[in-house]
């Protein structure tokens, strides 16, 4: 007889029916718990973002209110018409420029004795002969009451003023904590003829450009630097007028546009990525002097000083005849080109001008206590859009692009530009240099945010290369898995049939 | 000696007031014995009585800067990160020392070569080591060159071989150990025309006024050889001057059809030099009288005095001519013009071992001390047990010659090695060193992207101890590295994923199978 030398298979252990189960079943509970260890391991961190809170900021208005109050001493009893046409003159000024002055909150009233603080407070006067600011009091000739609503909206709403409408405000230049202010005197050609080999700058900075920087502190820090260039040709070729014996070479409105040559004049800085704003002097060659400026006539105009848009200023300096051939510009020549920086600066910051006729009492302070308010008001109101805007990239570009990480960084910059500018929206600020310090704070969080270079480390790496590295390992793996779960399921059904049959 | 110098004046000043800024420009021209001409233009302006920043104020906004001759790009560059000297050289090419002689600016070696003396600063973001790569960054942007690799891997602090050439300004913080050198080279960089366009701009007569107008890219980088650089040092009774040099070695017997080596300086620069830069104090071409017997032609009249104010108006060309020579014969033995010969060899072809061969000889009849500097990325080490010196031919040992060496190790991955040491040459004499070195073996991220090319290494630097100011470079030499195929993490990956799938599915279905016994009935007869 065949004896039964070996042992039954069915009797060993590892060979039961529940203990093969357990095996596999550890091994796929291994498998799906490896899995999401697998996943965390190798996908991009991008940690969650304050979306809700940033899209709740759509519909918020920053709250700046405009107090005016009349003196009512001076005033008599014209003091309830004027409260009274200073309101409806804001309401109408507010009506056609709904998105620029939205967040002012107006309101008039009538005093007596001291003026309250964090007003601006309107009198008349008997013995003055033009309007006088003072601080933040306007004193207003008594024979010009009637023209106190316009002057005072003009001073505390300016920008839709200045004719014609939206000019001023497509020169100013971007909001940035730090500029630096580069004086270049740009001889054409100094191997041509004359040249012009120094220039007392840093007198002329102090006498007019310094008191502005100081005045602007509380917006700006500014680095001033100058320097002297011997060769700068211009890109094009100027229009040649002549008018009779006189020959003039002209600019026409195109050549303004294009009249900054990069390629050749080297005025870029490599040291700082602050924006710069440029002041050129511009000394034209033998060969294209006298250059001036041509209207849309094509005839010359008087100025010849120009400003190109959140870029800086230009001013040209046409070389008298009897110069001699190496020439140092005085004061007295220069005096003329610095008021011209000095009033190309004011716009390219955001200064408004003082409506015409109107004086300061201060003449050691060009800039009025109604102007700078009414810059910290706008730059607070512009910063606060655009770190909203800023803002709502980010959330929308992480949205969009699944590969784009977020890490630490990004999200407590986020979060710290969220909060400055939700304090921003809750507050209510009678001090507008308050509002714009957390406004320029969230604004710059919010760029630092958006240009972390962290966010571009995977841009360019797809899931799909993830997937090709991996494949190789999982596909061998898994096919006897899968294999084995299939028999083991056709063998528990076929064992549960039997069973039913058999009862 | 007789005097061998001519001068051709185009504007000479002696200006009555001492102006803040200076700008002189000198060009020397030098016929060289193996018919070339070496070209040495020097444009140098002094910023009188200014001061470097000093780095304990580099927190604070620093005060307006106002130039006018002075560029003020460059001049931001300095005071951003408060250097009181730099020294900037992009060359292209091997400098010939035994028929060209001396250089007129001693920073020939090939490639890119940057090194600074600075303070040392207060802060962290201030420190010298973050300062270095600033001003790394700000100059590789200035002069468009990718100067930005000169990381850690490359910089070096030889301190007693680049002694600063100016003046080094009092830090008014209480600094521990003042100031420190920073000194990198990138031998595989090249200079080219981004180079040069970017350097003529913070001229300020640039290309179209005075000496630069020769400066036309074409003829500069046809030159057998041709270098910029970049040097500012601040002497305390002057002020901050800057030099801005281009070199050239131009073979005016390859351009000319009848072989001769007569030039003019529109047959070597393409113009004769225009109108005066009326800004430059002084504007002066130097000719340098060849020292060969052979008979020759100047013109025009060269101006020997150098008195009174001289401008010239009209254009100057310069013209030489060796009438009796029909074609020009290249000399067959030039006895060697320089101080010292170098020869710096790497041998061996394996890929894990070599040997560093440097032979260097001393020209003149007195003896010569000279320090000798190596600087080596860390792929290439020394076994510094295997150095030996020998004397001349026959082989004699003479490895007392070599003395107060220094040696920083390299550290794997991070810092380069630099063996400093003094060498003592008797006259006339020739020595051998050699070492062994051992080349590693670099992670596969490691590599540049052209790893098949090999990797330059940096020019040994040989420093007299009484001329420093006549350095040596040796030429940069290029080592073969043993290089991966680069398809290897790939095949690393399915490699080890099909061992895995292997072992695992074995594992697996050992003990997932199941086993039966079959009875199979055997009929036994």
């Amino acid at each position: 007889m065949s004896g039964h030398s070996l042992k039954d298979p069915s009797t060993l252990l590892f060979q039961k029916q529940w203990i093969r189960r357990w095996i596999f079943g550890s091994y796929m509970a291994l498998v799906l718990l490896g899995l999401p260890l697998w996943w965390r391991t190798t996908s991009i961190e991008r940690l969650s973002l304050p979306t809700l809170r940033i899209d709740s900021l759509g519909g918020k208005e920053l709250h700046l209110p405009l107090s005016v109050a009349i003196d009512a001493a001076s005033t008599g009893t014209l003091s309830d018409s004027l409260v009274h046409r200073l309101r409806s003159t804001f309401e109408s000024r507010k009506e056609q420029a709904p998105n620029l002055y939205s967040h002012l909150e107006f309101s008039v009233d009538s005093f007596q004795g001291a003026a309250p603080p964090d007003t601006y407070s309107v009198s008349l006067s008997e013995d003055a002969q033009f309007p006088i600011i003072q601080n933040k009091h306007l004193s207003v000739p008594i024979h010009q009451a009637s023209k106190v609503p316009d002057l005072l909206i003009s001073l505390l709403t300016p920008y839709e003023t200045a004719s014609p409408p939206g000019t001023f405000r497509h020169l100013v230049a971007k909001y940035s904590p730090r500029y630096r202010l580069s004086f270049t005197l740009l001889n054409e050609d100094a191997a041509a003829g004359k040249v012009v080999v120094g220039w007392d700058v840093a007198k002329m900075i102090s006498r007019w450009i310094a008191p502005i920087l100081e005045q602007t502190s509380e917006l700006h820090n500014f680095t001033i630097e100058s320097q002297i260039r011997f060769y700068a040709p211009l890109a094009f070729e100027p229009r040649i007028l002549s008018n009779g014996e006189d020959m003039v070479h002209g600019l026409t409105q195109e050549h303004l546009k294009v009249f900054v040559n990069p390629a050749e004049w080297t005025l870029a800085s490599g040291v700082s990525n602050d924006p710069v704003l440029h002041f050129v002097l511009f000394v034209p060659s033998d060969s294209h002097s006298p250059l001036r400026i041509l209207n849309d006539a094509s005839q010359p105009i008087f100025s010849d000083v120009f400003v190109l848009p959140q870029w800086g200023g230009i001013v040209l300096l046409n070389l008298p005849t009897d110069v001699p051939p190496k020439h140092h510009l005085t004061e007295t020549e220069l005096d003329h080109v610095f008021s011209s920086f000095q009033t190309q600066l004011r716009r390219l910051i955001g200064v408004s001008d003082l409506p015409p006729g109107v004086q300061s009492a201060d003449p050691d302070r060009p800039l009025t206590d109604f102007q700078l308010d009414t810059l910290y008001r706008q730059r607070a109101f512009e910063n606060a859009g655009s770190s909203k805007e800023t803002l709502q990239s980010i959330i929308k570009l992480v949205h969009q692009i699944p590969n784009m990480p977020v890490g630490q960084d990004v999200r407590d910059d986020v979060r710290g530009a969220l909060s400055a500018l939700e304090v921003l929206y809750a507050g209510v600020w009678r001090v507008p240099a308050s509002a714009l310090q957390h406004s320029s704070r969230s604004l710059a969080l919010a760029s630092r945010a958006f240009f972390n270079p962290g966010m571009l480390a995977l841009l360019y790496f797809p899931a799909e290369h993830k997937y090709a590295v991996y494949t190789p390992l999982f596909a061998p793996v898994a096919v006897p898995l899968v294999v084995t779960l299939l028999r083991e399921v056709s063998a528990w059904r076929k064992d549960r049939r039997e069973k039913r049959s058999a009862t | 000696m007789r005097w061998s110098i001519l001068f051709f004046f185009l504007s000479w000043r002696f200006s009555v007031t001492a102006a803040v800024e200076e700008y002189r420009e000198e060009l020397t021209l030098r016929p060289l014995v193996d018919g070339k001409l070496a070209a040495h233009f020097s444009f140098s302006t002094l910023l009188r009585s200014a001061v470097p920043r000093d780095p304990s104020s580099l927190g604070t906004d620093d005060t307006s800067q106002h130039y006018t001759l002075f560029p003020l790009a460059l001049g931001q560059i300095l005071r951003e990160h408060a250097i009181p000297e730099f020294h900037l050289t992009i060359n292209s090419g091997k400098w010939d020392y035994d028929r060209w002689g001396h250089p007129g600016e001693p920073g020939v070696g090939s490639g890119a070569e940057l090194w600074a003396w600075m303070g040392d600063g207060t802060a962290v973001q201030t420190s010298i080591d973050a300062r270095w790569k600033a001003l790394q960054n700000s100059l590789s942007g200035l002069f468009c060159a990718s100067l930005g690799s000169m990381d850690a891997l490359h910089t070096t602090s030889p301190a007693n071989a680049f002694l600063p050439t100016g003046d080094l300004p009092r830090l008014l913080a209480p600094a521990r150990d003042a100031y420190t050198l920073r000194h990198a080279t990138l031998p595989a960089e090249r200079v080219c025309t981004e180079n040069l366009t970017p350097f003529l701009k913070l001229l300020p007569c640039p290309s179209r006024a005075g000496i630069a107008a020769l400066l036309e890219p074409h003829r500069i980088f046809d030159a057998d050889w041709h270098g910029l650089g970049v040097h500012v040092r601040w002497r305390a009774d002057r002020g901050v001057q800057l030099t801005l040099t281009v070199q050239v070695v131009l073979d005016s017997v390859r351009t000319s059809t009848e072989r001769r080596r007569d030039w003019t300086l529109e047959s070597l620069f393409g113009r004769s030099l225009p109108r005066s830069c009326n800004v430059a104090s002084s504007s002066v071409v130097l000719v340098t009288l060849p020292s060969d017997e052979s008979a020759y032609t100047l013109s025009p009249e060269p101006h020997v005095s150098i008195e009174g104010t001289w401008s010239r108006t009209s254009d100057l060309n310069i013209v030489m001519k060796w009438p009796e020579e029909e074609r020009f014969s290249y000399p067959l033995n030039i006895p060697p013009l320089s101080d010292l010969s170098v020869r710096r060899t790497l041998k061996g072809s394996s890929q894990t071992h070599g040997e560093l061969s440097v032979v260097v000889r001393n020209n003149r009849p007195v003896p010569v001390r000279t320090h000798y500097l190596e600087t080596m990325p860390w792929h290439v080490e020394f076994f510094l047990h295997t150095l030996t010196v020998t004397c001349g031919d026959r082989g004699v040992d003479c490895a007392s010659l070599l003395t107060n060496m220094t040696y920083t190790p390299s550290r794997p991955h991070a810092t380069p090695a630099q063996l400093l040491a003094t060498l003592e040459l008797p006259p006339h004499e020739t020595l051998h060193l050699s070492l062994r070195v051992r080349k590693a073996f670099l992670r596969y991220t490691e590599h540049p992207p052209d790893a098949q090319r090999g990797w330059d290494l940096p020019p040994a630097v040989f420093v007299p101890f009484d001329a420093p100011h006549r350095r040596i470079y040796t030429p940069a030499l290029l080592v073969d590295l043993a290089t991966p195929d680069f398809s290897m993490p790939y095949n690393v990956i399915i490699m080890s994923s099909t061992l895995i799938a292997l072992i695992f599915g074995s594992l697996f279905n050992m003990l997932i199978r199941r086993f039966v016994v079959i009875e199979v009935d055997v009929k036994v007869d």
